[in-house]
């Protein structure tokens, strides 16, 4: 809680001339309040007692009306442009920390937990300073009052605290009928929203079926449930809010028939009267006063959130560029997660798969072949520099990634292929588009290149192609296919092979893969069992393993009947496990495939 | 849409919801005159019970008087509870007129489009609804209050001192004028303000999901600058709003505050007139604790609660009016008719289908195969009326496909529909009426009959999360089989099938009648089709296997590039 305090006490000094103004006006702007009833009685007696209207105490109140409003002008434009300036100043420390410690973010935090820090919460933490000022500044009528009124007579007070231990009772008894209300009431609406969900997913069906009235009625079936519990609120609410709203001014006036009678005894002027029944007012209003003392609770909790997003650390760069190379990779002694002592040689320009069983490490070694993570020991280097010491530039223009379920971030669909290059133009982005099989339907979405992501209908596939586009605008020495190409028909992945080992074949490539027919695709194959490199050799030669075949079953969702399990592939250029670097127009061996008719027939 | 048809449709719930049952208002106004006792009578109360009662040496008068205002204010405690009853019974069926249009245009919109929006959107317009609710019910709150006040103020003044209304209404008009014509550029604020906010969410919420990909490609500088460019939009749309916000105050003070000082300047004049101490005490009473309050709800709520309420009903409103299907007609047949068809997804986007020219006479069998994304299910859904063509026409039996009646056909998509209920209500969903051996029937067909084994027969309840995605597709082919349709589309129905159960369910479509479509998820199913259409992207081929593998290049590509095995693994 101290660190959070202290990004609280941060918040505060860097409110700046506006919190100034706002604490300045908030003060005055109490004392004007306290000081509104002593006036207004006293110039009321002033001017019975046929006092000049431009005698003190009317100019006195006049004063007072005129600086109050102004205080309350100027303070609701300072709080607005402190609250403002401050949150603004938080998130975006908030946002390069959290952008600058990348995906190790997300393992801690889930996303909807880091987009309520992020927003709600570094809100609440921009308008702690608010919160605080305007919360002391309210003590002052409300301490004042309650001073005030014990002057004036200190049986009032007494019978004012004996009225707010009554209100408190009453909200805290309202606040037990509420949550088990609530707890009703969120359940008839979660049972909507999961009707609502599962509708959705049979869209098409409903539609063709020209069923959707029925649905929505299907949807709505808790609706009467619904408004049930909601009433049921209403009327919590309703009760609470009259009791509470009745106590104050009843007390009122208890307060008046008390200052009645010392009127009549001659003890207190009309105008004394007035200023009591207001002061017992304002003091009842010290419920609202402990109310910011909530708001500041409150605040304080959502800067202890803020404060955890910044535990993290942020990964350093170095300074490095990249030397001219082929793109060779290197792991040496690597140690990782799951992964140990991974020594591995990937020669600039081939293509190598990595297969192993689910749980193996294949994602966690394609992570920290373009530094998506660092490894806790040993060392990753591209062309001989070790990824630590490259820039950020060097690395986005030497690497490129591709995932199974890629996120595009960007306003549009040519800015989120083209992202983080430094000049993106459209002729790399159409060229890298083309290479994945997407350009044809970018071009067929309603604004084409120009289509929002968020806006665009995209199957798992399409989505897919615009990763591998990605990668490919991107990965100039380095492409990291981590499961990429698992929701393309077999035709377009056997086009983005192409391209693979074509256009894009003097790129180093690294291809986690589920299928056979995508290792025997690559030049050599990376097999990890158990957190190291079981072998390392040509797929045609790795088949022969009866344990390396069984990979490819294991990880086969859902399980083929026996008889799909891929042939082994006929070796084309002999089976020899060589280190050398395939030529790059050569198209790599495809998994032969057997005459579709004769399969079929009969499991 | 411009911007006054869209706030002259999102007024329409408004009105419908506060004309639903006039007796409500009455309830609604006739509850507010009880709450609003005390400002009418408080002044009076206290004004008498001093110049009458305590200053007048009687103080059995005064609190004779304070008892009227005591009782008065419990009188307003009880027209509170019922004001807020009458309000709930006015915004709860408002809700629910806002809900069922979210459901319903959700629904629609995920259709046409394809698309699941996903529980995020749902949630998010749950949201919508609620906050809606809430800002109708403050907006009737404060309006009706303030109304409903100020006139027991000035009916209590005129009561008191008739003359001090000469001082207190002017003011009054003035701020109450000040605060209405502050008011559009208020809510113009705050309406920037709000789609800010709304805006920063979005942009962070992509962004945390994105963490990942931005690291990938080293984007964190580039992405930093664009989200931090919207949390500046939203900081400057709060700063500007905090400025309107003060004018607004600024009104606040010649309402209430303007008329205090002027009792205090008309108090000797008054006092000529043959006013008390009471009296002049009474009005300030009625200014500081009636009025000025009162005013201030009033400016606060319809600043803030108006706005909101218009924002959140343009945004669940947003997606048009729910469309209602008219005229459907049933065909003699169902032969299907495409007529020079072209089909884009928006005007500045390459048609994904030109100048198709397509004749399935009724009963025939025809596979469609194709790459992924060229344009299969684009076919389906102009062939079952989800879509309409750009140009071209396309025909059921002769009725175009968006007139026909949807009992005439079913469509399969890969996505399978099963719902929270029994597995008897999900196989009769299309065809309630079905025969216990209909269903029976239906289900040996399709080879179901080894899940309602295992699930212990049809009364069981089932729901998504409970099935395989090929035990749901099981359940949709039954469904669809027990229609009396005539023409069946499967859009990759199958998919998640072996490919022993994908042909059992083919076969049996294809021995049940009527005409069949099927989008070939493998090429087996074309096979078994009577004729096949190849779409390749630039054109489109008819014909039997042997024909095509001949004289259609695309297709031999296809044919032998369609590894099975794999494309079994396809996941949507």
């Amino acid at each position: 809680m101290r660190t959070a305090d202290r990004l609280v006490r941060r918040a505060v000094r860097h409110g700046g001339p506006w919190l100034g103004v706002l604490t300045l006006t908030s003060l005055l702007g109490a004392l004007m309040e306290l000081a509104l009833p002593f006036a207004l009685g006293r110039a009321v007696d002033a001017l019975v007692a046929g006092g000049p209207v431009n005698g003190p105490w009317p100019v006195t109140c006049a004063v007072v009306v005129i600086v109050g409003a102004a205080c309350d002008v100027a303070g609701v434009r300072a709080a607005g442009e402190s609250g403002a300036r401050v949150t603004r100043r938080i998130r975006l420390r908030l946002l390069r920390y959290v952008l600058g410690t990348g995906p190790a973010m997300t393992r801690r935090f889930p996303e909807g937990e880091l987009v309520t820090r992020m927003g709600v919460n570094a809100e609440e933490v921009g308008h702690a300073p608010e919160s605080i000022v305007t919360g002391a500044a309210l003590a002052v009528p409300t301490a004042g009052g309650l001073v005030a009124l014990t002057l004036i007579d200190p049986w009032l007070t007494l019978t004012l605290l004996a009225a707010l231990v009554l209100i408190a009772l009453v909200l805290r008894a309202f606040l037990r009928a509420t949550t088990t209300i609530a707890a009703g009431y969120q359940e008839a609406q979660g049972d909507i929203a999961a009707r609502l969900v599962d509708a959705l997913a049979g869209a098409r069906t409903i539609a063709a079926a020209g069923t959707a009235d029925r649905e929505r009625d299907r949807v709505l079936t808790s609706l009467p449930r619904l408004r049930r519990h909601a009433l049921d609120m209403w009327r919590a609410n309703a009760r609470a809010g009259v009791r509470a709203g009745a106590v104050i001014p009843l007390l009122e006036v208890a307060v008046l028939g008390v200052g009645g009678l010392r009127l009549a005894s001659g003890d207190l002027t009309v105008g004394e009267l007035y200023a009591a029944a207001r002061y017992a007012a304002l003091g009842a209003g010290l419920g609202s006063a402990l109310g910011y003392v909530n708001r500041l609770a409150r605040a304080r909790a959502a800067a202890a959130r803020v404060v955890g997003l910044l535990t993290e650390r942020p990964v350093a760069y170095g300074e490095l560029p990249l030397p001219a190379g082929p793109g060779t990779l290197e792991l040496r002694g690597v140690t990782a997660g799951g992964l140990r002592g991974i020594d591995l040689l990937v020669p600039g320009g081939s293509s190598v798969a990595v297969v192993g069983r689910s749980g193996s490490g294949k994602s966690l070694l394609a992570a920290l072949a373009g530094r998506l993570t660092d490894p806790d020991r040993g060392e990753v280097l591209l062309d001989g520099v070790p990824l630590r010491r490259l820039s950020a530039g060097a690395l986005g223009r030497a690497v490129g990634y591709a995932f199974e379920r890629p996120v595009l971030v960007g306003d549009t669909i040519a800015d989120a292929v083209g992202l983080g290059r430094d000049t993106p133009d459209r002729g790399a982005v159409h060229a890298a588009a083309r290479a994945a099989c997407a350009d044809a339907f970018v071009r067929r979405l309603p604004r084409g290149y120009d289509t929002p992501p968020q806006e665009a209908p995209m199957s798992g596939g399409e989505r897919q192609r615009l990763g591998l586009a990605r990668a490919f605008a991107h990965g100039e020495r380095l492409l990291v296919l981590d499961d990429a190409t698992s929701s393309l028909d077999t035709v377009t992945e056997r086009q983005v092979g192409q391209a693979l080992s074509g256009e894009l074949g003097g790129r180093t490539r690294l291809i986690v893969a589920h299928r056979a027919a995508t290792a025997a695709a690559a030049d050599r194959v990376v097999w990890l069992d158990g957190g190291r490199v079981r072998a390392y050799g040509a797929h045609a030669a790795l088949w022969r393993d009866p344990g390396y075949r069984a990979v490819f079953q294991a990880t086969r969702r859902p399980a083929p009947p026996p008889g799909d399990v891929p042939p082994p592939p006929t070796p084309t250029s002999g089976d020899t496990p060589s280190a050398d670097v395939t030529p790059p127009d050569v198209t790599p061996p495809h998994v032969p495939v057997p005459a579709v008719p004769a399969r079929r027939s009969a499991p | 849409m411009s911007r006054r048809g869209r706030a002259r449709r999102a007024n329409r719930p408004i009105r419908r919801a506060l004309c639903r049952d006039p007796r409500l208002l009455l309830r609604l106004g006739a509850w507010s005159l009880a709450e609003t006792a005390p400002a009418l009578v408080a002044g009076l109360a206290i004004a008498r019970a001093i110049d009458e009662g305590f200053a007048a040496g009687r103080p059995g008068t005064g609190f004779a008087w304070l008892a009227v205002l005591g009782g008065a204010w419990l009188v307003a405690a009880a027209g509170a509870r019922q004001v807020v009853l009458a309000v709930a019974s006015i915004v709860e069926p408002f809700r629910e007129e806002l809900l069922r249009h979210v459901v319903e245009s959700a629904l629609r919109r995920s259709a046409t489009t394809g698309r699941d929006p996903g529980a995020a959107a749902v949630a998010r317009s749950n949201i919508q609804v609620e906050l809606a609710r809430d800002a109708l019910a403050s907006v009737i709150t404060v309006v009706r209050s303030f109304a409903f006040t100020a006139v027991s103020v000035l009916v209590g003044l005129a009561g008191l001192v008739p003359q001090v209304l000469v001082l207190v209404l002017p003011p009054l008009a003035a701020g109450l004028g000040m605060f209405l014509l502050s008011l559009p550029a208020l809510a113009r604020r705050q309406r920037d303000f709000i789609v800010a906010d709304e805006r920063t969410a979005a942009s962070l919420a992509l962004m945390a999901g994105g963490l990942r990909d931005i690291t990938a490609t080293r984007s964190a500088g580039r992405v930093a600058d664009r989200v931090g460019r919207r949390v500046g939009e939203q900081a400057r749309a709060e700063r500007s709003l905090a400025r309107v916000s003060a004018l607004r105050t600024a009104s606040l003070t010649v309402g209430g505050g303007l008329p205090v000082l002027l009792i205090l300047a008309g108090t000797p004049w008054l006092l000529r007139q043959g006013a008390g101490a009471g009296t002049i005490l009474g009005a300030l009473v009625y200014v500081t604790q009636s009025l000025a309050p009162s005013l201030g709800n009033l400016v606060q709520g319809l600043g803030m609660s108006g706005v909101r309420l218009r924002v959140s009903l343009e945004r669940i409103l947003g997606s048009g009016e729910p469309y209602r299907p008219e005229g459907r007609r049933v065909p003699p047949e169902a032969g299907i008719d495409l007529r020079d068809v072209r089909f884009a997804y928006g005007p500045h986007a390459e048609p994904v289908i030109s100048g198709l020219e397509l004749s399935v006479p009724a009963g025939d069998h025809l596979a469609v195969v194709g790459p992924s994304g060229i344009g299969k299910s684009t076919l389906a859904a102009l062939v079952t009326g989800l879509l309409t063509p750009d140009a071209g026409r396309v025909l059921i039996g002769g009725v175009p496909a968006d007139r026909v009646a949807p009992a005439c056909r079913v469509l399969i998509p890969q996505e399978s529909y099963v719902f929270r209920g029994s597995l008897l209500e999900n196989l009769t969903y299309l065809a309630p009426a079905a025969s216990p051996g209909a269903v029976d029937d239906a289900v040996a067909a399709v080879g179901l009959d080894a899940l309602v084994a295992r699930l212990g027969g049809y009364s069981a309840e089932i729901h998504s999360g409970l099935l395989s995605p090929g035990e749901r597709q099981l359940v949709a082919l039954a469904r669809a089989y027990l229609t009396p349709a005539r023409l069946v589309v499967l859009d990759e129905a199958t998919c998640h099938l072996d490919p022993a159960a994908e042909a059992r369910a083919e076969e049996a479509f294809a021995r049940r009648g009527g005409t069949l479509v099927v989008i070939a998820h493998r090429l087996t199913s074309a096979l078994r089709a009577r004729r096949i259409l190849v779409m390749d992207g630039t054109s489109v081929h008819l014909g039997g296997h042997g024909e095509l593998l001949a004289s259609c290049p695309a297709y031999a590509d296809l044919a032998g590039h369609w590894n099975p095995l794999d494309a079994q693994e396809l996941v949507p």
